[in-house]
């Protein structure tokens, strides 16, 4: 169902049709992954009209849902009481102390896609397409897709084509926010197969205010095309911080005590299919590595 | 930051806390502790990073709150006894919003929340004056009021003692483990405050010198958290000896200097017929002595696996100035034999 015709159905119509994704995207692939419904968006599209519901008719009232999910909870709540007896993040102190690698991310199964959600600017219009999925003989994961550069025709959006794959902010019991803390570790270790475009990753720490909500730490993922898997070990020193896209000016490292998502977002402006294959993700401690900061701090009031 | 800058907020940090020490109007006491948390402010926010000005946010907040609290209470005391004396308070709902007030102010359980947050989002420089010279003020305008009931000083500072060593216990960052440390220290202060306030203004000297050295070794050897302190022995190996010593007198362990002030501390509790308490406090501080051991054999039990020799650092003549920090250690490891000599000094 393409976008225009949405405005010509009825009100009625568009809260049946709300809890069917399908009639809002027009993939109709299968949905390995979960990725953001329009309808639970913040963004407007202009020219698309407002939504004149009130937020809970968008809630599922379901009490046997309910009652799972409060026994998920307290079953989170109770391992959380009981971690820190083993340990500093519920792991012995030894074992936080020598470690040097830790995996994060490992794609074995359908349940590692879980904690992941993709999106692109078919949100706001455009025409790209994004998949994840479960790799071969469940050894990775499948981020594919198309990417489209067209920017959508509503007279106000001059750029398009981005597709991203961004890992859920982790929760704690009761939908409490929990962090991933890097702190004893230096640098990003990937092992992806690609097929030679450059992607971004971003890194988005916890924020305090509203307007460092859109601050987010990138670097350059360049992939070789070949059927060879890469590892790619990135410094989180090298990451530097972009505000929106751009990046700005006082530039500073990332402080790793309070990670909140890791991304990955391709928008090289290079329209067609693309494909990224992920075996792993992780943080290990390079010894030789003693950089602090790979950039110098540009000062805006130089002292002379 | 430009250094008159700088100079001018050093000395504005002097002169808060040396107003307050000299004034007997509540007025003055206020206005002491406001320039000294205006001028800490901008030593916080220099760094212009997100978490230094989360960190700086924090700490304005709360100590604007305190400072609020605290001319309500200096103003509701002057209204109910007529005049603006710091040291009369005889009505125990001022001295009560008082003390709580300051006890905000200091970081003392319950009202301790915000201090592993703001230490963390800092500098070690910074950090180090949050926790010394930023609790003279309030410190001694607590000393100052000396209320009629001490229930209130033993509540708070056994409070700060037992959260002081739980809280610090599954910590991995060092300055969240220092503003623990920190709060269990205030909490030995508080609680002996009332019996015998020169005891208390011996632990808080030892505090200082404690905690001065403990942060120069740490600022010294560039480390904020538990497992870079395993590579020590490769920047600095003579603080690979002298740290945990440093470590082992902040737990009150003798023959180090940090357990003068417990053993005082215990003996005074002993004659005032509070063994309870003192039982309790004593406990209690096992648990801050747990994290400094762990933080000792960080540093001098542990290799770190894998440790290439060609990255051993260059060990080059440090670009501080560590004489401060040689003074300060060798005080903080060798006073104890000097007791009698301290007790007698002091004006008992």
């Amino acid at each position: 169902m393409s976008l225009p015709n949405i405005s010509r159905v009825s009100a009625s119509g568009l809260l049946r049709s709300s809890c069917d994704l399908r009639w809002l995207l027009r993939s109709v692939a299968p949905l390995a992954a979960p990725r953001r419904a329009l309808t639970h968006m913040g963004y407007r599209r202009p020219g698309q009209p407002r939504e004149d519901r009130p937020p809970w008719w968008r809630v599922k009232f379901d009490l046997a849902k309910g009652l799972k999910g409060m026994k998920r909870h307290f079953k989170l709540l109770k391992e959380e009481f009981f971690a820190p007896f083993v340990g500093p993040m519920g792991k012995p102190i030894i074992e936080h102390m020598l470690e040097q690698n830790q995996v994060l991310w490992e794609f074995r199964g359908p349940h590692s896609l879980q904690e992941w959600t993709i999106s692109c600017d078919r949100e706001i219009g455009g025409k790209s397409e994004i998949y994840l999925k479960v790799g071969r003989n469940n050894e990775s994961c499948l981020l594919y897709g198309t990417l489209c550069s067209d920017p959508p025709k509503d007279g106000e959006t001059r750029y398009s084509g981005y597709c991203t794959m961004r890992s859920k902010q982790p929760l704690a019991s009761f939908d409490r926010k929990k962090y991933h803390d890097w702190s004893s570790f230096n640098t990003l270790h990937l092992r992806v197969r690609g097929d030679g475009r450059p992607w971004m990753i971003n890194i988005v720490p916890e924020t305090y205010y509203t307007h460092q909500k859109d601050d987010m730490y990138s670097y350059f993922l360049y992939t070789r095309g070949g059927p060879y898997w890469q590892d790619v070990k990135i410094p989180f020193s090298k990451f530097f911080l972009a505000h929106r896209g751009r990046i700005q000016d006082d530039q500073h490292p990332v402080w790793l005590d309070k990670i909140n998502s890791i991304g990955f977002t391709l928008g090289d402006k290079a329209d067609g299919p693309f494909q990224l294959e992920i075996d792993f993700i992780g943080v290990c401690k390079d010894y030789a590595h003693t950089e602090d900061f790979a950039y110098e701090k540009y000062k805006r009031n130089p002292e002379v | 930051m430009a250094p008159p800058i700088y100079s001018a907020l050093i000395i504005s940090l002097g002169l808060g806390t040396t107003m307050t020490f000299a004034s007997t109007h509540w007025y003055l006491a206020w206005m002491g502790i406001e320039i000294n948390t205006l001028a800490i402010i901008p030593l916080m926010a220099q760094n212009h990073i997100p978490r230094a000005i989360e960190a700086t946010t924090k700490y304005f907040f709360v100590q604007a709150t305190a400072s609020a609290t605290l001319l309500f209470a200096g103003i509701s005391n002057a209204f109910l006894t007529g005049q603006w004396d710091i040291t009369y308070t005889p009505y125990t709902l001022t001295s009560t919003l008082i003390t709580l007030a300051l006890a905000m102010k200091i970081g003392l359980a319950p009202l301790h929340s915000w201090m592993p947050e703001v230490m963390q989002g800092l500098n070690l420089l910074t950090g180090l004056i949050l926790s010394t010279w930023q609790k003279l003020a309030p410190l001694y305008l607590i000393y100052q009021i000396q209320p009629n009931n001490p229930n209130i000083f033993i509540a708070l500072g056994l409070l700060s003692i037992i959260v002081g060593g739980w809280g610090g216990f599954n910590q991995v960052q060092l300055r969240k483990i220092l503003a623990y440390s920190s709060i269990a220290h205030l909490g030995w202060m508080i609680l002996i405050l009332s019996f015998s306030p020169p005891l208390a203004l011996l632990t808080i000297i030892i505090y200082i010198l404690m905690t001065f050295s403990l942060f120069s070794s740490f600022m010294l050897t560039r480390t904020t958290h538990i497992n870079s302190l395993s590579t020590t022995w490769a920047k600095i190996p003579i603080l690979t000896v002298s740290t945990p010593l440093i470590l082992l007198s902040l737990g009150g362990l003798p023959p180090l200097t940090g357990f003068m002030p417990k053993w005082m501390i215990l003996q005074e509790l002993a004659k005032q017929s509070l063994c309870p308490l003192a039982t309790m406090a004593a406990l209690s501080s096992l648990f801050s002595l747990y994290f400094y051991l762990r933080l000792s054999y960080a540093m001098t039990l542990t290799m770190p696996p894998n440790n290439p020799a060609g990255t051993l650092p260059w060990r080059l003549n440090p670009r501080h100035n560590t004489l401060p920090l040689a003074l300060t250690t060798t005080s903080t490891i060798c006073l104890l034999p000097m007791t009698p000599a301290i007790m007698s000094l002091m004006p008992f």
